[in-house]
């Protein structure tokens, strides 16, 4: 067999299992719809950590799914979730309330953001978000950099005026400092995983990682994933992998993407770390399989569509290295 | 004393050699007296019980003590049939270290160094990452001025390979193998820049809370390549 033939199958046998991967983790968040449901008192006396948190990551990485994934069956399932948080939200009207009870708080612009971004806009939150965002309280620097990021991307989709410069508030964080890549707990990585989320859109852009941090990013994941793998901290893998397709080049690790893959139940579900809870209460295997199913979900559409590019780039590097063209991996657009 | 407490003991004074301080260093004078583990205490450190001649000032010339020792060593624990790939590569680092530093004579049979043994290299190429760091971390000593090259030359093909062993290394907290990976990126070019690791180094022995054998590597890195601050 020629090496454009193994490649070819290597890219089949990937996009198969990416694709069982992300359709049976969006089967079981379907599933699960009953338990993303927002209570009554969503907006006065729920903890926003176990209602709109999980809604929220929910809306972001399905609306990804729902306009990048190459498959229409799955496209069609992850607009059934995104539509189904968007009501959730009572069309946006929740988010008015929240900013009245808080209005000093940045998650209700965070995940109102991720609606605005997809055209899902509500008149009163875009008349109300205008004055607490025009503060000068709201450009007091928070402690968190990352978060940072995060509001600067929900303004730029909601159309307010950015409070911070993004390069610069990028400048401060793990990724921005490029920090000593044995020198990162749990918390840091966490952190630089949403900062390249926060850099690339998600991973729509690409091309937005300028060169030097995607060859840290390049030389660094494959000893963040040994660790991470080694702990079974499967969000947190699950994460990485997404950060490696979100690289100019979307290097894909078989090896990492197989033992996700192991992890993952035969009803979807991923456990956030180790095995899967044998808990029969539904709210605790809720609570410890959303998030870890979610990122499942979204780095393997990430991956997936990361294929293309990576066996463009290897084909490219062939070429390179035969002398026929140069390819310029990994430059910034 | 426990073999680990001798090897420790040797280590330190190589250590305390290595960075000038005390009397001239002498093998010999380091070991423990008749102590039945010193050879083996020897194969242990291989090549680094005669780091300290490589720097002349900071020794007296070695002597036919440390001859002696040192043959005593080679001789009782030569790697067998069936030795490791690190073992065989050890004993060949202390035996071309020998040769370099110790007195020696080629033309008297007695004197002369044991043949060095073949030692496979086909690892260097084809293990994956984790395997080839822990595999070069047990091969530290031989990243000693002008011993091993063709190691030194097939690990230069894999330095991000190392760092990335470095990197696991240090978030498992093995501070040996750790210093043992800094020391073969301080020998070797192209080291990627964002690794840090001269405040890598540092970094281990001051987390290994004075494992002499972890010191050992980082003053190797220091005195021998200037890497480490």
């Amino acid at each position: 067999m020629t090496a454009t033939a193994d490649r070819g199958a290597a890219h089949a046998a990937a996009a198969t299992l990416l694709d069982r991967m992300v359709r049976d983790s969006l089967r079981w968040l379907d599933g699960a719809r009953p338990h993303f449901r927002l209570p009554p008192d969503v907006a006065t006396g729920a903890d926003p950590n176990l209602t709109l948190k999980p809604l929220g990551e929910l809306a972001e990485l399905t609306h990804l799914i729902r306009t990048s994934h190459p498959r229409a069956d799955i496209r069609a399932a992850a607009d059934g979730l995104f539509t189904f948080a968007w009501n959730e939200t009572r069309e946006g009207e929740l988010f008015a309330e929240l900013v009245r009870g808080e209005p000093h708080a940045t998650y209700p612009l965070e995940i109102y953001g991720v609606f605005a971004y997809a055209g899902l806009r509500n008149t009163a939150v875009e008349a109300i978000l205008p004055t607490t965002t025009g503060l000068r309280s709201w450009r007091v620097a928070r402690e968190d950099h990352t978060r940072t990021l995060s509001v600067l991307d929900a303004e730029r989709r909601t159309g307010l005026r950015q409070h911070a410069d993004f390069d610069t508030v990028l400048g401060l964080t793990g990724l921005g400092l490029m920090a000593e890549p044995w020198a990162l707990d749990r918390m840091a990585v966490y952190g630089i995983t949403h900062d390249v989320f926060h850099l690339t859109d998600w991973g729509r852009e690409r091309r937005r990682v300028p060169a030097a941090l995607a060859d840290y990013l390049r030389l660094w994941l494959p000893s963040w994933l040994d660790s991470w793998l080694e702990e079974q901290l499967w969000d947190l893998v699950g994460e990485l992998l997404a950060v490696a397709a979100c690289l100019p080049s979307a290097p894909y690790d078989p090896v990492a993407w197989q033992r996700l893959a192991e992890a993952q139940a035969a009803d979807g579900s991923v456990p956030e770390m180790g095995a899967a809870p044998e808990s029969g209460d539904a709210a605790e295997v809720f609570k410890a399989c959303y998030h870890s199913t979610l990122v499942t979900a979204f780095a393997g559409t990430l991956a997936r569509t990361g294929l293309e590019v990576s066996a463009a780039a290897e084909a490219g590097q062939a070429q390179a290295v035969a002398g026929r063209t140069r390819y310029k991996s990994e430059e910034p657009s | 004393m426990p073999l680990s407490a001798v090897v420790a003991d040797v280590a330190t004074g190589v250590v305390l050699a290595l960075r000038g301080g005390g009397d001239p260093y002498a093998l010999s004078r380091v070991l423990p007296q008749d102590d039945p583990l010193a050879p083996a205490a020897i194969r242990v450190l291989g090549a680094d019980v005669l780091a300290p001649y490589a720097l002349d000032h900071r020794s007296a010339p070695a002597g036919a003590d440390d001859e002696t020792v040192v043959r005593q060593a080679l001789a009782a624990y030569p790697p067998g049939p069936d030795a490791s790939e690190v073992s065989v590569w050890t004993y060949r680092g202390l035996i071309e270290a020998s040769r370099a530093l110790l007195p020696g004579d080629p033309g008297d049979a007695d004197r002369a160094w044991p043949q060095v043994p073949r030692a496979g290299a086909a690892w260097i190429t084809t293990d994956p990452w984790p395997k080839l760091a822990f595999r070069a971390s047990q091969l530290a000593a031989l990243a000693f001025p002008g011993l091993a090259p063709d190691l030194a030359d097939g690990l230069a093909a894999r330095t991000d390979d190392l760092a990335r062993g470095f990197v696991r290394a240090v978030r498992r907290r093995d501070w040996l193998q750790a210093a043992g990976l800094g020391r073969w990126l301080a020998r070797l070019p192209h080291v990627p820049p964002t690794l840090g690791l001269d405040s890598g180094l540092v970094f281990v022995q001051q987390m290994s809370d004075g494992d002499a054998r972890v010191a050992l590597h980082v003053v190797a890195a220091r005195q021998f390549y200037g890497r480490g601050g």
